[in-house]
Order: C-alpha cells, then sequence, then structure tokens
C-alpha cells in the first residue's frame, strides 16, 4: 500500500486540508496525516496576503470499497471543463510530494467513472448519444423545471463548439437564480446529473437564467478592474475569493486587457481561486 | 399544507429525472412549523447514490432547487433522504 503525499495551497489549513481530503478521495480528517508547511497570513478583505500550504499524508490505507460506493451517485461536474488533458492519465499513486495545483477532483470523477462504477448493468447500458440528443434532454428538463416552479418561461437551447447552451428566458424566471446565484448552480448540477443518467459521454453545458450570466460578467468586470487599478498603484498581488470556472476566465479576460497585469489560478475547485498580479513596477516607483 | 405543493412538486420532479426508477420515487412532507417544511425524498436503494451525489452534490443542488421553490411561497424547506 502506497501513500501518496500531497501539498496543498488555501487561505486557511482548514481549506487546504479539505481539499487535500477532496484530492485524496478521504472523507475523515483523522485517515490523514497532516503537516502544516506554512501558516496564512491575512491579507485586507481577504485579499493579498500568504497561503496556508499543508502537506497531506493518507495515515491509513484506502478504503477502496467505499469509495467506489459513493461513486456510483456521481454528480459530477461536466467532464470537459476541468479534467485537463495532462492530467488524465497520470498514475494516482505515484506522486509523492506531488504538487496539486490545478488538479480537480471532479477530474478524476469523470477518469474514474468508466472503471469504478458500481457493477450494475444499466450503467453499462448508458448509450454514446449525440449532442443534440443530449441537448434535448436538458431542453426537456429544464422545461419541465421552469414548469414545476409555476413559472412563465421559455427554454432555448443550442450548441456551439460542443458545448450544449441552455438559456432560460423570461422575467419570472429569476427566481430559480439565488443568491449569488446559488439556485443556478444548483440547476446546472442538476442538468448535469440528469444528462449523465442517459449519456455515457457527457458534453459541456453552460446555463444561463434570466439574463443572469451577462450581467454577473458586466459585474465581475467592474470588480477585475478596480482591483487592476489598485495594482497599478500599490503593485504585488491580490488574491481573489474562490470562484467558478466561468468567473475565473471572466477575471482573466480583465487581467489580459492590461499588460501591466498577469493573472493565474491556484487551488482546486470548488475553491480555485484567481491572482492578479503586476508584472511591473507601480506607477509611483516609476514615476517618481 | 397547501402552500408546501410546489415544493413537493419540485422535489418529485428532479429526483425522478435523476433515477433510474422513477416509479420507486416518493416525496412526503412533513410540517415542522408553520412555515417549515421538510421534504422527505425516497427512492430504491440503488438509486440512492445517483440522489445524493459525490459528495452530497447533487443532493446540495436538491435542497438548493427546493429552496427556491419554498421562497416562491414564503415558507423555509429541508431535504431528507431516506433509505
Amino acid at each position: 500500500m502506497s501513500y501518496v503525499e500531497i501539498e496543498v495551497r488555501a487561505k486557511t489549513v482548514d481549506l487546504a486540508v479539505e481539499a487535500a481530503m477532496q484530492e485524496l478521495g478521504v472523507d475523515d480528517r483523522e485517515e490523514l496525516a497532516v503537516t502544516v508547511v506554512q501558516e496564512p497570513e491575512r491579507g485586507f478583505l481577504g485579499m493579498g496576503g500568504t497561503d496556508a500550504i499543508v502537506q497531506v499524508k493518507r495515515s491509513k490505507p484506502r478504503k477502496r470499497q467505499r469509495d467506489r460506493g459513493k461513486k456510483g451517485g456521481d454528480g459530477s461536474q461536466n467532464k470537459g471543463s476541468r479534467n485537463r488533458s495532462g492530467n488524465g492519465g497520470r498514475s494516482r499513486s505515484s506522486g509523492k510530494g506531488r504538487q496539486n495545483k490545478g488538479k480537480s477532483a471532479e477530474g478524476r470523477t469523470s477518469k474514474g467513472r468508466d472503471m469504478s462504477k458500481r457493477p450494475d448493468k444499466k450503467e453499462d447500458d448508458r448509450d454514446d448519444i449525440s449532442i443534440d440528443k443530449q441537448t434535448e434532454i436538458v431542453k426537456d428538463f429544464l422545461g419541465g423545471l421552469v414548469d414545476v416552479y409555476g413559472l412563465e418561461g421559455e427554454v432555448v437551447t443550442k450548441v456551439e463548439d460542443d458545448v450544449i447552451i441552455a438559456d432560460i428566458k423570461g422575467e419570472q424566471t429569476e427566481a430559480l437564480i439565488g443568491v449569488r446565484g446559488s439556485v443556478r448552480s444548483a440547476i446546472h448540477e442538476l442538468t448535469r446529473t440528469v444528462v449523465q443518467r442517459y449519456a455515457s459521454d457527457t458534453a459541456r453545458i453552460r446555463l444561463d437564467i434570466a439574463g443572469y450570466a451577462e450581467r454577473r460578467r458586466e459585474a465581475l468586470t467592474i470588480y477585475a478592474n478596480q482591483l487592476i487599478e489598485q495594482l497599478m498603484e500599490d503593485g504585488g498581488e491580490l488574491m481573489l475569493e474562490p470562484m467558478s470556472s466561468a468567473d475565473r476566465k471572466v477575471i482573466h479576460d480583465a487581467a489580459a486587457a492590461n499588460e501591466h497585469v498577469t493573472s493565474y489560478s491556484e487551488g482546486d475547485p470548488p475553491k480555485r481561486y484567481v491572482v492578479l498580479a503586476r508584472t511591473d513596477k507601480p506607477d509611483g516607483d516609476e514615476e517618481e | 399544507m397547501a402552500k408546501a405543493d410546489i415544493v413537493e412538486r419540485v422535489v418529485d420532479y428532479i429526483v425522478k429525472s435523476i433515477v433510474e426508477e422513477p416509479e420507486e420515487v416518493s416525496v412526503t412532507i412533513v410540517e415542522q412549523g408553520p412555515d417549515d417544511v421538510v421534504a422527505e425524498v425516497r427512492t430504491a436503494k440503488s438509486d440512492m447514490g445517483r440522489v445524493i451525489g459525490r459528495r452530497g452534490r447533487v443532493a446540495k443542488a436538491i435542497r438548493a432547487a427546493a429552496g427556491a421553490a419554498g421562497e416562491e411561497v414564503g415558507i423555509s424547506v429541508g431535504v431528507e433522504f431516506i433509505d
């Protein structure tokens, strides 16, 4: 039995350990031996500061059986978005002291899916169905959902670059957005789960509700530009709060528009976050 | 509680959309207080894992969706998965 050791970086020790538990597929903290490499230092309003770094090792043998059972009910993120091809073939037991930046729990899930499902023959009966058919499933599910909520709305779907784009339109459907898009995220997750029930190879799905994604993109861009302005004055780095991949992309896009600022992501989903950094000296230093 | 009908309808629809055996799904609304209900979800044994999802992701999503249904009628909603 090999004991994989990983190093994880996050805002707090607890978050780092949590991410490590996800990475290792461990439910119980007791099963881990945790060494704190670096205590975090707080930044201002959750920005700046330094991360906690912990080294985590499994202290007990892996409970394979239990873990597999869990994966049976998998409602994982869509595979394409985060399962980077570079990680796909990497052996899980080989990485002693391996950095896990950029690796995602979701990625592992989809990888494990083909082989570690419960030996249920129905599972194998799922077809490799076309993206158009998957789109139809998405449309049916969301249309039915709007109905059971008793809302007036319309579901529009299309396929672009192998991504299913679903848009729930109608003023009333704002009820399906929730605080900071929490309900929208939930519906997104459920939509993926429904498609996975039928399709063995699930396409990526994007879901917008009542124009929320557009408004969020605008608000995030304004926020990113404020932070970039701050970096232009003060230099240094700013660590943002954890965001979804779609939200992170908006920040990266804003940073890309400014040649003095760079951006990159750290941590594992769902706690993956963007760091904005000044690439040269702040204005003040240059001019004075 | 008639107000909770929407919660039952939404949870029932979502769970039935996810499982292999929709005919085995039942959703029971249990009143906890004047504006407070719990939806008890039962499914075929083989489907429970699917409904809960890895690390409870799907269960969490169902709770959020049920909460939104409750909000429409001003009640708070819990969802319990019973095996």
